[in-house]
């Protein structure tokens, strides 16, 4: 088995514990499942609706086949009832979910470009003064927490220069689908989305200037500089296809975390997006919104673990002959 | 030589500063917690960073959450440190025990750490020791996939063979080898740890998940949110906890520095 494929079975392994760890939490925790899984407190329950409760939620069955309900309520879409809110967990979620992939998937984007271009850069002269400077103001900025990121970006352009609006993700009264919607969003994800760049850059870039130092030490990159190639050329043309790999592995992880940002973030700036909808459910302990809020996060983390790793046996020769020959 | 040293001297100077903070907290602030003045008086030399929107002092409030937030930090680093090297140690045996930690190890890298992190703490209520379980129950990855490794390498290496052949028990090689060979794993990996602990605790202590009997810096940059310190324009009360937080992770970077660079001189 390549590295690739027994990632892929990790990734499926983490996603069921996920699923079982929701299935597990409300059930052997002291105090009755019935609390957890509608979010009322027992007292407040009448004797009707205890039972009526007991018998939606299948409580009165064996594990094994509570088990195979909670599966069925995954498998069908619907990821089980928000008896608070009454509605299923899935309109709730659906309806927030792609204000939060719009600020995690472009984050992810420019975080992954800023890091290669610089990471290149300063992984290929290690030690000069342009990878020194890069270098410490990204670890410096890695001691920030992400709130504080936010916060002061938004002290700053938000409230003190007013050049950016402070919350939600739309202007009233624009229209959806016209070219001011358009400008409108990215002037209101623009904030948001620099937090989330600002949070995940240092790590990435690190990452990225330490594998690109590497293979600067290569006898093939000594060759091309010997050469007389240029910088860009060695660094796109001689690096990145040996780094690419780990890279794309980088972007794929990265989306789990930036997932994780962008829930924190959306408080910050009122968002009407996953994280919002997160804070209240554990305000109001809306359990089973919440565990619907982890099995999506954990889905769409899974899914671009596959995709990545996937991307990185198609775009390595290597690993494509090797698949062949086995 | 000196310029050598400087990284360990700054971080030194910062987290004893913090620490002495911590332990005697009175000697840094002439008032008590619960001393009520005006609400939201702003920055003056009797109220350093102004008071809050019960009139509480701010610095005084930073001074008492020291304690608290090095407590759960540091406590939650060592934590996860002692499981990261339990669990590196397990994974590395080439048993069946050995591929079942090694996939677990593996399993958690791919979990959405944060997202778990708020939904056990919702089901386990908000205390200084839940919050230090959960931290220390996903803060152990790294650390065991950089124990392993070494271990592996270890393994392999001359002198541990040579040991063997030499007839030396097993205890004597894992004591005087082994152990002697991991310090400065250990060492660079509690280091980092503290940094990331505190990091996570002060994210979920400002979503709201921290103990509120014991406020740490997290905490209270939480209460300055909700309670409306950004339109008082009382940035200072948003942004001191902020400063804080920083400052301390930079303390244990300048040490990680340090022992980084001399971990180099010696390998060369």
């Amino acid at each position: 088995m390549t590295k690739y494929r027994k990632d892929i079975v990790t990734a499926l392994f983490a996603f069921c514990f996920v699923i079982i760890l929701n299935f597990i939490l409300p059930r052997i925790l002291p105090g009755d499942p019935i609390a957890y899984l509608t979010g009322f407190a027992e007292e407040d329950m009448t004797v009707k609706q205890y039972e009526y409760y007991e018998d939606a939620l299948h409580l009165k069955a064996p594990l094994p086949e509570q088990f195979l309900h909670y599966l069925k309520s995954l498998g069908d879409g619907s990821l089980g009832y928000s008896y608070k809110k009454e509605a299923t967990v899935r309109s709730l979620i659906f309806n927030r979910l792609g204000h939060t992939l719009q600020i995690t998937l472009t984050s992810v984007c420019i975080t992954s470009i800023i890091a290669l271009v610089l990471g290149l850069s300063a992984g290929l002269s290690k030690s000069g003064s342009f990878d020194r400077a890069v270098t410490t103001s990204s670890v410096i900025l890695n001691t920030v927490p992400t709130f504080m990121i936010g916060i002061v970006l938004l002290l700053f352009f938000a409230f003190h220069k007013k050049w950016f609006p402070y919350a939600n993700l739309s202007s009233t009264g624009v229209r959806k689908g016209t070219v001011s919607f358009f400008l409108d969003r990215i002037w209101h994800l623009f904030l948001p989305v620099l937090t989330l760049v600002l949070a995940q850059l240092p790590s990435r870039f690190l990452l990225v200037r330490n594998l690109a130092a590497n293979i600067s030490e290569e006898k093939y990159v000594l060759y091309a500089k010997t050469r007389g190639l240029s910088r860009r050329t060695i660094k796109y043309h001689y690096i990145f296809p040996n780094i690419a790999g780990p890279f794309i592995n980088l972007v794929g992880m990265s989306v789990g975390s930036a997932l994780g940002g962008a829930l924190v973030i959306e408080n910050l700036f009122s968002i009407n997006g996953m994280g919002t909808l997160l804070t209240d459910a554990v305000y109001s302990l809306d359990y089973p919104l919440i565990q619907g809020i982890l099995f999506v996060t954990t889905a769409f983390m899974t899914l671009s673990i596959i995709l990545s790793d996937g991307l990185c046996l198609v775009v390595n020769p290597k690993l494509r002959k090797k698949e062949r020959t086995q | 030589m000196k310029r050598r040293n400087l990284p360990l001297y700054l971080g030194l100077a910062i987290l004893l500063l913090f620490v002495l903070v911590a332990l005697v907290p009175s000697l840094f602030t002439s008032y008590s917690r619960k001393d009520m003045f005006p609400p939201w008086l702003g920055m003056s030399s009797e109220h350093f960073l102004g008071t809050n929107n019960l009139g509480y002092d701010i610095y005084t409030e930073l001074i008492y959450g020291t304690g608290d937030t090095l407590f759960i930090g540091v406590t939650s680093s060592i934590l996860s440190l002692v499981l990261g090297l339990a669990i590196g140690t397990l994974s590395s045996s080439e048993s069946f025990v050995g591929s079942i930690f090694t996939s677990l190890t593996n399993m958690f890298v791919y979990l959405p750490k944060l997202v778990t992190l708020i939904v056990l703490s919702t089901f386990l209520g908000s205390s200084s020791f839940t919050l230090i379980a959960l931290i220390s129950a996903f803060g152990w990855v790294g650390t065991s996939r950089v124990v392993k490794g070494k271990i592996v390498h270890l393994s392999s290496a001359p002198f541990i063979e040579n040991c063997t052949l030499l007839g030396y028990g097993k205890l004597h090689t894992v004591l005087h080898h082994y152990v002697r060979n991991l310090q400065d794993v250990i060492v660079s990996r509690f280091l980092a740890g503290a940094t990331s602990c505190i990091m996570m605790e002060s994210t979920l202590s400002f979503l709201g998940f921290g103990d509120l009997y014991h406020p740490t810096w997290g905490t209270m940059v939480n209460y300055a949110w909700k309670r409306g310190a950004m339109l008082r324009h009382a940035y200072n009360y948003l942004l001191a906890p902020g400063f804080a937080i920083m400052a301390l992770s930079l303390s244990f970077y300048f040490l990680s520095l340090f022992f980084e660079k001399k971990q180099e001189e010696i390998n060369l």
